[in-house]
């Protein structure tokens, strides 16, 4: 069975690129969200495989979400979407519980390498 | 990969960023001390970069980074802004709408980049004193916040990492953070060199050593170190060999639930084909109802089949009626910008309200309002509004209000343009009307509906009539025109001293509407019933004459008659009126007229064509339509009648 995956970023852009290299990959976006409450509550709802989680969104911010999902769920296996420059966001998204990240602009291979290595 | 097809997403949502970035920079003009819009514009600037940079527009990607990089500044510094500060984001917001619309259309070259300096400037005058964040201050104590284990026991196992990240790989301070962590889950991490607060720094060059008390075998721990990715070097030195495998990932989860709501975006053209043919399909259904009624008689299955059809097919169109429509923020969302930009120029004081943003209408519709209301707006800032010492004088509150509005009515949306300024002055205007002989001299006030028909005389410059603030031209006939062709409708109320409001009525939507068929000599008209009040018979009420014009007395008010026969010059071959003729009573807001016709054949749903008029045609048709036998009818335009 193909891995599930919510794919979280405020952009419609974003979230359908990154929706197109994973379904090529074989993978099954089950769910997007636009804000960090969104992607808390989705993860709660659907317990996808992997969660691609963008650092700035509204309402909650990825780094608040990375924390709400890892306090629900310890296993969480949340990829961090982030852009040049957020070097500081990233660490502390990964210190919050973020088990990899991939840097805009992507490139579908570094993409899939980095889902890889979350789901182990 | 093929970005290409990404383009036009891309677009649309940067411009609803960009659309954002504007709204949130008017409410921060107003309202400087408010924390909130610095950090919207930030969000969407951000995203506008990511999208820029992933599609390859490096100067988009470029120009948002360093607006991001001055919203960043502003952000952590907590402050109001300067007023240059708020004017400079506006021009950067508009370069950076340039260089997408550029960028899309293959010509991000072209992009004007000179805001740049100034932003860049700024962003240096800006920038907060440096102080530790709040990770590193979190994590730099780490040795000694946690109780440590006695050094003597530590010591034989604790290893000696040496990691190096690969030199190319982008934010190395994350993936070394990675590697930390995954050390963290071998034993216990000491001594890390350089400390982590260096990791956020874009200066980290991707090496550092740290201490690892372990029970981990080196393959094991370089093993798990490699895992992270984009490591270039690990090196395990000192301590006890002891072979413990690393700890694997749990299991996944369980599958998704179901119960989840899915949106696509589709090309509006697709959507255009999709009404075509629904169009096309409506006709038809006439025709297999034309059939059905005639072979009922020896196959009453047909009648049947004929109605499950009728309602399928209606069912089908509302669903993309339903798809189509849209809510008018979508093209509301640009005038504040607009109206405080002409506001500003002007020197004039504008506070400008949007309501019913929601209310929903066919896209092309919406579409194609955009314009009538910009123009419309800036009437009511350049014209309508008065100066603020003008205002001061007459004691009226020196700013001056625009409130625009959409409001659903039965079948159709009213959307009101009103100010609060001077009103039009119905006297000059009069004046001028008569001077220019489009009302005669003996004329002695303009009610509201003669005043619009003046206004809306092409040519007729209002400017030099009402105001002598702008000597640009008005031309309320050209948004006019542009509402008619939409099947719509303009009023205007006005009253000197307290303001002026215009009235648009619009259909919701444009493609299928009822139809009033009628037969002038041997061609078909359609008339939208929009619009029709009644018929009557020609002959059975008293006639008279209004202005010189034949007209009819109908409960006691004189309806002005339009022949259709002479209007549209139907003659020679065409068979004599019959000698009663039938009369269409056409009510639009206060205007009435009857529209007198050969007969009128039915009542049906026609699907509304664009239509090219050729030089020349009277301006009394707003489009054609195809009717059931698969000949085309003239649409008339009940405005150009009335």
């Amino acid at each position: 069975m193909s891995h599930t995956v919510l794919v979280c970023d405020d952009a419609i852009f974003m979230r359908t690129m990154i929706t197109d290299i994973l379904a090529q990959a074989g993978f099954e976006v089950v769910g997007e969200a636009e804000t960090g409450t969104q992607a808390v509550e989705k993860y709660r709802q659907l317990k996808p495989d992997l969660v691609t989680m963008d650092i700035v969104m509204p309402d909650m911010g990825g780094i608040d979400a990375v924390r709400e999902i890892v306090k629900q769920d310890p296993d969480a296996k949340i990829l961090m979407c982030s852009a040049m420059g957020q070097q500081a966001l990233v660490v502390e998204a990964i210190q919050a519980g973020a088990k990899d990240f991939v840097v805009k602009p992507f490139q579908p291979s570094r993409v899939l390498e980095a889902v890889q290595r979350v789901l182990g | 990969m093929d970005l290409s097809q990404y383009a036009e997403l891309f677009l649309a949502e940067s411009r609803e960023h960009l659309s954002a970035c504007n709204q949130l920079l008017l409410e921060w003009e107003r309202n400087r001390a408010s924390p909130e819009p610095v950090s919207g514009l930030f969000r969407a600037v951000h995203t506008i970069k990511g999208m820029a940079a992933t599609m390859g527009y490096g100067r988009v990607a470029d120009l948002a980074h360093r607006m991001e990089n001055l919203l960043d500044h502003l952000r952590r510094s907590g402050r109001a802004p300067a007023d240059e500060i708020i004017q400079l984001l506006f021009r950067a917001t508009d370069a950076l709408e340039k260089a997408v619309g550029l960028a899309v259309a293959g010509r991000e070259r072209d992009a004007d980049l000179s805001v740049l300096t100034d932003i860049d400037h700024a962003a240096i005058q800006t920038k907060p004193a440096p102080q530790p964040s709040a990770l590193a201050r979190h994590f730099a104590p780490e040795p000694v916040e946690e109780p440590s284990l006695p050094v003597a026991s530590a010591a034989p196992a604790a290893r000696i990492i040496d990691i190096v990240i690969r030199s190319e790989a982008p934010l190395k301070g994350g993936r070394a953070m990675l590697a930390l962590r995954k050390l963290q889950t071998l034993g216990k991490v000491e001594r890390v060199q350089p400390p982590v607060a260096v990791f956020e720094s874009d200066d980290f060059d991707g090496r550092f050593v740290c201490e690892l008390d372990t029970a981990a075998a080196p393959a094991a721990i370089e093993a798990a170190v490699r895992s992270v990715g984009d490591v270039e070097r690990v090196t395990v030195a000192g301590g006890a060999a002891v072979g413990v495998d690393e700890p694997q990932a749990s299991a996944a989860e369980g599958a998704a639930g179901g119960g989840r709501t899915r949106h696509i975006r589709v090309d509006l053209r697709r959507l255009d084909t999709l009404m075509d043919l629904i169009g096309e399909l409506v006709t038809e259904r006439g025709r297999l109802n034309d059939l059905a009624a005639r072979w009922v008689g020896q196959d009453p299955e047909i009648d049947e089949v004929a109605i499950h059809i009728s309602r399928l097919s209606a069912d089908l169109q509302n669903e993309i009626i339903q798809a189509r429509m849209t809510p008018v923020w979508q093209v509301f969302d640009r005038f504040p910008r607009l109206v405080r930009d002409v506001a500003r120029q002007l020197d004039k004081q504008v506070a400008f309200r949007v309501e019913g943003k929601e209310i929903e209408l066919d896209r092309e519709i919406l579409d194609a309002l955009g314009d009538p209301l910009v123009h419309l707006l800036r009437n009511a800032v350049d014209h309508g509004i008065e100066p603020p010492a003008e205002r001061k004088r007459h004691k009226k509150d020196p700013e001056g209000e625009i409130v625009l509005s959409a409001v659903r009515e039965r079948s159709s949306v009213a959307i009101s343009i009103s100010d609060d300024g001077r009103g039009i002055d119905r006297v000059k205007i009069l004046e001028k009307a008569k001077h220019e002989g489009i009302v005669g001299p003996h004329v002695e006030s303009l009610s509201d509906d003669q005043l619009l028909r003046v206004l809306a005389r092409p040519g007729f410059s209002t400017a030099e009539a009402v105001t002598s603030v702008s000597g640009r031209g008005v031309g309320i006939d050209v948004a006019m025109t542009r509402i008619r062709a939409l099947g719509g409708s303009v009023e205007i109320r006005t009253e000197p001293g307290k303001g002026t409001a215009f009235v648009l009525r619009l259909p919701v939507t444009l493609a299928i509407v009822r139809a009033l068929i009628a037969a002038v000599g041997q061609e078909r008209y359609a008339l939208p019933l929009t619009y029709v009040a009644e018929t009557v018979e020609f002959g059975t009420v008293p006639l008279t004459t209004m202005e010189g014009r034949d007209a009819i007395v109908l409960r006691d008010r004189v309806v002005p008659l339009v022949d259709l026969r002479k209007l549209l010059g139907t003659n020679g071959g065409a068979p004599a009126p019959p000698p009663r003729r039938p009369v269409i009573v056409l009510e639009m807001g206060e205007r009435r007229a009857g529209i007198v016709v050969d007969g009128m054949l039915s009542q049906q749903e026609i699907v509304v064509k664009g239509f090219d008029a050729p030089h020349g045609t009277l301006p009394v048709f707003s489009g054609a339509t195809i009717m059931g036998d698969g000949v085309p009818a003239l649409i008339l335009d009940s405005a150009g009648l009335v």
